[in-house]
C-alpha cells in the first residue's frame, strides 16, 4: 500500500475538522477527494504533508503511513525528499520574489546527484510552454493561471512519484482545465500516482480510478469513480442533481 | 580641500565597513526570520575575543609570523564565531520557534542572549581591556596629501569581496535561493524537501562568521577589547541596516557606508561629541522619510 490513513483525527484548537478519517491510495491510482467548502480537504492534505501554517492542524488520533513509514514521525522536509510525495498546495503558495526558473531549481535542491534534471526541466517545460517563455520573471508577475501551472510544475520538479494535489483546476479558464487534467492523466500513465482534490467533483471522478466523498469531517462515500458519479446521493449533493 | 576630503572619505569607508559587514548579520537573520537578533553586536565581541585568544595563541604559543598568523586566524576566527551565533539559534531561538511563541519574546530573548554574552566575557576576563596583538606591520601610503594604511585598504576591499561573494551565494546558490524562500513563504519550504531548520542554521553561521571577520578586523584596527566593544556599534550597524532596507544584502551595504560616510562628516565640521547625535538624527529623518529603508520594499506579512 502506498498510503494509509487510518483513523485521522484532526483539530484547530477545540475545533474538530477531521473526526477520524480512513482512506488509502494504492502505487500507480488516481484517488480523489471531493466535497464542499469546509469539509476538510485541505487539511488532510495539510495533515499528510504537514504544511505547517501558524495556526497548524493539530493530528488528535490516527495515523498516517507511506510505504509502511509513519508521517507523523518523519520530518516533512525528509518525506519530499526520501519518500518522494509532493504536495501542490491550496493558494499555490509560490515563492514569488523568486523567478520562475529559480522556483523550479529550488525544487530540486534535496535530490541526489544523479537525478536528470535536464529532462524534467524539459518533460515540465513541454507541459507548461508559457513557463518556459517566463523562466526568467518574478513569479509573482505571473498571472494566476500561469503560478498555479508553476506549482505543479515545481511539485514535478522534486522527482516526487506520489503527488498530492489541493484543488489545481483553481482560477484556470476552461480550456486549460482540460488541458491540466489531461496532463495528470499522462502523467498518471507515465507511472505518478496522484491523490487529487477538487471542487469539480465531475471532471475529478471521471479522471479519477477511486474517490472518497468528505462531509464535514467524515467520509461519507466512496468507490471507484464510474460509481460515484452513478451514485443518486453523490449526484444530487456534488453534481448539480 | 580635496586631500581632505579624500582622507576623509576613506575613513567613512573603513567604518561604513565595520557597520556593513555587521549589519549583514542582521540583515540576513531578519530576512529569513524576520527575528531581530539583538545578540549579534555582542556575537562581534565575541568576535574580537575569539581573535584575541587565537592570534595570541597562533603567535606566542605556536610562533608563527605576523602575516602567517592573520592568514590562520581569519578562517578560524570565522569558524568558531559562527559556531557561537549557531549555538544561540540552538539553545535559545529554536526552541522557542518549536514552541510557537509571538515574536516579542524571541525578540527579548535576543537582547537577553547579547547581555549573557557581555557578562559571562566580564566574569570570566574581568574588567580590564585586552591589547590585541599586531598581526601586520603598519605601512603608510601618501598620495598627494592622502593617507592611507595598508590595514585601512584591507578592510575596505574586504568588505566590498564580502558583498560580491554574498550577492553571489543569495543569487546563485541553492542555499542562497532557500534563504529567499524562506522569506517569501517558510512554510511552504518544506514542501521543496529543504529543512527550515538547516537553511536557518547556515544563515546564523554565515551572519556570525562575518561579524567575526569583523571582530578581527576592528581588533587590529582598534586593539583595545572590552566587554561592551560590540553594543554601540552592534546598536549602530542593526540601525544602518534598517536604514538601508532591512533583508535586503545591499541595504546592509548601502547603510552601513552611509552610516559611515554621515559621521566621518559630522566630525570634520563639527565637535565629535555631536557625531552620534547628528548620525543617528539623519538617519531618523531617512527612516521618517522612508519606513521601509532604502532598498526596503513594504513588507505584507500574508501567510
Ligand atoms: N486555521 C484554521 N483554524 C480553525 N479552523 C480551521 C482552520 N482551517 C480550517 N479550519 C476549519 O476546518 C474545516 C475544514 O477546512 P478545510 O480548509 O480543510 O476545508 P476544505 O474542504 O479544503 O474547503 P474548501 O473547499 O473551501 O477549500 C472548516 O470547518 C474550517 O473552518
Ligand atoms: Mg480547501
Amino acid at each position: 500500500m502506498l498510503l494509509e490513513v487510518e483513523n485521522l483525527a484532526v483539530k484547530y484548537g477545540n475545533i474538530q475538522a477531521l473526526h477520524g478519517i480512513s482512506f488509502h491510495v494504492r502505487e500507480g491510482e488516481i484517488v480523489t477527494l471531493i466535497g464542499a467548502n469546509g469539509a476538510g480537504k485541505t487539511t488532510t492534505l495539510y495533515s499528510i504533508a504537514r504544511l505547517a501554517p501558524p495556526e497548524a492542524p493539530r493530528v488528535a488520533g490516527g495515523d498516517i503511513r507511506l510505504r509502511g513509514h509513519s508521517l507523523l514521525a518523519t520530518p516533512p522536509d525528509q518525506v519530499v525528499s526520501r519518500l518522494g510525495m509532493a504536495l501542490v498546495p491550496e493558494g499555490r503558495r509560490i515563492f514569488g520574489k523568486l523567478t520562475v526558473e529559480e522556483n523550479l531549481k529550488l525544487a530540486t535542491y534535496a535530490r541526489g546527484k544523479d537525478a536528470d534534471l535536464a529532462h524534467d526541466f524539459r518533460r515540465v517545460f513541454d507541459l507548461f510552454p508559457r513557463l518556459a517563455e517566463r523562466r526568467a520573471q518574478r513569479s509573482e508577475s505571473l498571472s494566476g493561471g500561469e503560478q498555479q501551472m508553476l506549482a505543479v510544475g515545481r511539485a514535478l520538479m522534486t522527482g516526487c512519484r506520489f503527488l498530492l494535489l489541493d484543488e489545481p483546476s483553481m482560477g484556470l479558464a476552461p480550456v486549460l482545465k482540460f488541458e491540466l487534467f489531461r496532463t495528470l492523466k499522462r502523467l498518471n500513465e507515465e507511472g505518478l500516482t496522484l491523490l487529487l482534490v477538487e471542487q469539480n467533483a465531475s471532471l475529478a471522478l471521471h479522471l479519477a480510478h477511486r474517490g472518497y466523498v468528505l462531509d464535514t469531517g467524515r467520509i461519507v462515500a466512496s468507490g471507484t469513480g464510474a460509481e460515484l458519479l452513478g451514485n443518486p446521493e453523490v449526484k444530487k449533493a456534488y453534481l448539480g442533481g | 580641500m580635496l586631500a581632505s576630503l579624500l582622507q576623509n572619505l576613506i575613513n567613512a569607508l573603513q567604518w561604513g565597513s565595520f557597520y556593513a559587514l555587521i549589519a549583514l548579520g542582521y540583515t540576513m537573520v531578519y530576512g529569513v526570520l524576520t527575528l531581530i537578533n539583538f545578540a549579534h553586536g555582542d556575537v562581534f565581541m565575541v568576535g574580537a575575543y575569539i581573535a584575541f585568544f587565537v592570534a595570541s595563541f597562533l603567535l606566542a604559543a605556536v610562533g608563527l609570523p605576523g602575516w602567517a598568523a592573520l592568514v590562520l586566524a581569519i578562517p578560524l576566527t570565522m569558524l568558531l564565531t559562527s559556531l557561537v551565533g549557531v549555538s544561540l539559534e540552538r539553545i535559545a531561538y529554536r526552541p522557542l520557534r518549536r514552541k510557537g511563541v509571538d515574536r516579542l519574546y524571541v525578540v527579548i530573548t535576543a537582547l537577553m542572549c547579547g547581555l549573557i554574552l557581555e557578562h559571562a566575557n566580564l566574569a570570566t576576563f574581568g574588567a580590564s581591556r585586552k591589547a590585541f596583538p599586531t598581526l601586520l606591520d603598519e605601512q603608510v601610503y601618501t598620495v598627494a596629501g592622502v593617507s592611507v594604511t595598508n590595514l585601512k585598504l584591507a578592510v575596505i576591499a574586504t568588505a566590498l569581496l564580502v558583498f560580491l561573494v554574498l550577492q553571489r551565494i543569495v543569487t546563485k546558490t541553492r542555499i542562497g535561493m532557500a534563504m529567499r524562500a524562506i522569506a517569501c513563504d517558510r512554510f511552504a519550504v518544506p514542501l521543496m524537501g529543504i529543512s527550515v531548520d538547516t537553511v536557518i542554521v547556515a544563515t546564523f553561521a554565515l551572519g556570525s562568521g562575518l561579524a567575526g571577520l569583523a571582530g578581527l578586523l576592528f581588533a587590529m584596527s582598534y586593539p583595545i577589547l572590552e566587554p561592551y566593544m560590540g553594543a554601540l556599534i552592534g546598536w549602530k550597524a542593526f540601525i544602518a541596516a534598517v536604514v538601508g532596507g532591512i533583508g535586503d544584502i545591499r541595504g546592509a551595504f548601502l547603510g552601513g557606508f552611509l552610516l559611515g560616510a554621515v559621521e566621518i562628516m559630522v566630525v570634520a565640521f563639527f565637535p565629535s561629541t555631536f557625531r552620534d547625535l547628528i548620525a543617528f538624527s539623519v538617519l531618523m529623518l531617512i527612516l521618517v522619510w522612508k519606513p521601509t529603508g532604502l532598498f526596503g520594499v513594504a513588507r505584507t506579512t500574508k501567510i
